[in-house]
């Protein structure tokens, strides 16, 4: 890719090139199986952990790939971000690493939990009210002021091939154990993490897809089938506050539109029983967003009897009172 | 005696039967600790823990007459599933001996995996007695959690491939019950580096290695959170070894190992029983030792009760001052109950359970007591909101327990 803000789509070499930007940096988080449960569930399940990722999920593998080529002479200006969840961890840890300032742009309303563990990372948090304010503003009036470069959360070519880096960690790490996957299944809000993951495996793998969304937010799943973007509904709700983007992203969906064999959505009770096994069997904590596609699985959306399936759990910065919740289910 | 050999051989026994897992740099309990931390998550082995390493070179040794006539074992937890685990997979009857009051899940889980379990003794040392009697009685091979040459060898394939993964540890902090684990450690440990450190951990309530090194006599009892290491006698073939190798036992408190179980789900995003937690426990109550080191952890399990964890989780919210229960003492008028939610909401507090109670209560007929659980972001902010109602003439009293 030859500009930091480029609006193509990108391709597989970029995803090689984001692995080797991220060297050393992000963590190649294992594969996870727990063979009792394979031959409970009558398939094997690999799980591709991003919860144990740097920030405790996967925003920061493409945060760091935009933020660390922002040239020397721009640096000084920092970043800038809007988001009150995984990215804004994402873009304060990858700043921070930089030694860049990084201004994460919050709804006044957002959990004080998000806001303090972005401050912890070396983000500014710069609360706006969503009634009278506009974010977009603030934003601009930020880039404009103090020359900040603006880290989108998934419509950006950098950013998708960042998260791609995942899908080629699968393809390496399932080499590793002789395995050869049927199925992959992706969490999809945005849509960033899964077209980057699906054009990696494209150039590697060459197995099948599918993206993983709640019921409420299966904007993908609808578009997918329809081929063209699909908003989701006024009023709709889900646990999985990491996925409720409203409608999938331009740039994300021409290339998941090519690439996905499909879209899988899930109840908020099949996420909580995903996060309880998670817990349990797996030994790992996932939020709500970050088990959709585990969930999927387990609940054999698609049929896998027999079969290799890998899940990526995305992230795991849940609430205790959500894993209490996923506990008692 | 054990040595290197005896591990390296394990190794190639293990080879396919037991995961290498992973052992990961965790930047997050390096912040928080001061030193680099990495974690050997045997959280991740087959069934749950570490013990399926050592059942499995065990059993793997047994003559075609030992195996046909089958085992037996005493066990409510992790050495239960490790032997459970192997018996089934290599065709071995196996005869798993828990006191008559274990739960029912620990029971089905075991049997689960073919083993027939057998509910005698009052505890799981009188059923390791009546296991070892029947084991004698029916001519079966009794596989032992941990005085076993095999067993320690078995459990030290953990600790060779910590090293493996990362070669120039400082220092290893490994949980201590009977020994198994620790010895097996240390023997590996001993023969990769003989200036790298180990330090061995247990539970206060179960200290039995710790007053061995003292030349105490064993004093366990209670109940601990760390039931996987609740052990009243310290093994006969392991205390010599760590006593030859280890480079201290140190206990840790019931408190420091919730908090423990509790970091690492907050911070590390991982699920780890109470005695895989005992190493960290250690780390965070003597941060000192450890600063500017490089510390592997080894995390031995991760088999905890859904429940038990669920109230780890939200009993740190209340340590944490995140969940705050207040009894707050209003005068008996219209208005009252509303300006103390005003004060509450105007400081950034959110109310989420009200119990008004005036009927059983002691109190003069004229007051009232109301009860406020709310959500509050940390300690300061418990306190801050308690100031704002004292001032505006609520005494107010903190139930929950913050520290």
């Amino acid at each position: 890719m030859d500009s930091l803000n480029s609006s193509e789509p990108p391709v597989f070499a970029d995803v090689q090139d984001a692995a080797r930007q991220l060297q050393g940096w992000a963590r190649r988080t294992p594969l996870l199986e727990n063979t009792i449960l394979n031959d409970t569930l009558g398939f094997r399940l690999i799980v591709k952990p991003e919860c144990l990722q740097r920030t405790g999920s996967f925003k920061f593998r493409g945060a760091f790939n935009k933020i660390s080529r922002i040239p020397e002479d721009m640096r000084a200006g920092g970043v800038v971000a809007f988001s009150s969840g995984n990215h804004a961890q994402g873009v304060a840890a990858a700043a921070s690493l930089m030694g860049m300032k990084s201004t994460i742009i919050m709804p006044s309303d957002a959990p004080k939990a998000k806001i303090a563990n972005t401050k912890a990372l070396g983000g500014t948090v710069v609360l706006y009210d969503r009634k009278t304010e506009s974010r977009e503003e603030i934003g601009e009036r930020l880039q404009k002021e103090q020359g900040a470069v603006l880290v989108k959360p998934y419509d950006e070519p950098l950013i998708i091939a960042g998260q791609g880096t995942i899908g080629l960690e699968i393809s390496e790490q399932v080499a590793e154990i002789d395995a050869n996957p049927d199925a992959v299944i992706v969490p999809a809000g945005g849509g960033g993490l899964i077209s980057g993951t699906a054009l990696a495996i494209s150039g590697t793998l060459a197995c099948p897809v599918y993206s993983a969304e709640p019921e409420a937010y299966d904007d993908h799943k609808r578009s997918l089938e329809a081929g063209s973007r699909l908003p989701v509904p006024d009023g709709a709700e889900s646990i999985c506050d990491a996925l409720l983007a409203p409608i999938p992203g331009e740039l994300t969906f021409s290339l998941n539109s090519r690439l996905l064999a499909g879209g899988l959505s899930v109840s908020d009770d099949e996420v909580l029983m995903a996060m309880k096994t998670a817990m349990l069997s797996l030994k790992i904590v996932v939020e709500p967003g970050g088990a959709v596609a585990l969930a999927s699985a387990l609940t054999q959306k698609i049929d896998l009897r027999g079969k290799i399936v890998v899940v990526v759990c995305s992230g795991g910065n849940a609430d205790p009172e959500m894993l209490s919740r996923a506990l008692s289910i | 005696m054990i040595d290197i050999n005896d591990i390296n051989k394990a190794r190639e026994l293990l080879a396919g039967q037991v995961l290498h897992t992973p052992t990961i740099l965790s930047p997050a309990l390096s912040n928080l600790t001061g030193a680099e931390v990495y974690l050997k998550l045997e959280n991740q082995q087959v069934t749950g823990s570490f013990k399926v390493r050592g059942s499995y070179v065990r059993m793997s040794s047994l003559s075609e007459a030992e195996r046909g006539a089958g085992v037996i074992a005493a066990s409510a937890g992790n050495h239960a599933q490790g032997v459970g685990y192997h018996a089934q997979r290599l065709g071995i009857p196996a005869a798993i001996y828990m006191p008559a009051n274990t739960p029912f899940t620990k029971v089905a889980r075991t049997e689960a995996l073919g083993a027939t379990v057998i509910l005698e003794g009052e505890s799981v040392a009188e059923s390791r007695i009546l296991a070892m009697q029947a084991a004698e009685a029916e001519g079966k091979v009794f596989i032992h959690p941990y005085d076993d040459p095999h067993v320690i060898a078995g459990q030290g394939t953990a600790t060779a491939e910590l090293l493996e993964d990362v070669p120039d540890l400082d220092v290893i902090v490994v949980p201590i019950g009977g020994g198994g684990l620790a010895a097996g450690c240390c023997i590996a440990a001993a023969a990769h580096n003989p200036a790298l450190e180990v330090v061995g951990a247990q539970a206060d309530a179960y200290p039995s290695m710790y007053q061995a090194f003292k030349g105490e006599p064993p004093h366990g009892r209670g109940a601990t959170i760390a039931d996987g290491i609740a052990v009243k006698e310290p093994g006969e073939m392991t205390t010599p070894i760590l006593k030859a190798h280890m480079n201290g036992v140190a206990v840790v408190t019931e408190a420091d190992i919730e908090r423990a179980v509790q970091v690492f789900v907050d911070v590390q995003r991982l699920i780890v029983e109470g005695s895989g937690a005992v190493p960290l426990a250690l780390m965070l109550a003597e941060r000192e030792r450890f600063k500017g080191r490089k510390v592997g952890l080894m995390v031995s399990g991760g088999n905890i009760d859904s429940r038990l964890l669920s109230s780890v989780l939200m009993r740190g919210l209340v340590r944490d001052g995140r969940l705050a229960k207040l009894r707050i003492t209003l005068i008996d008028m219209p208005g009252a109950l509303a300006a103390v939610a005003g004060i509450i909401g105007d400081k950034g507090g959110n109310i989420v359970d009200v119990l008004h109670q005036r009927m059983f209560r002691d109190v003069p007929v004229k007051e009232a007591d109301v009860d406020i659980a709310i959500e509050t972001i940390d300690a300061d902010h418990v306190r801050e909101i308690m100031a704002a109602l004292e001032a505006a003439g609520f005494g107010t009293r903190l139930l929950s327990d913050m520290r």
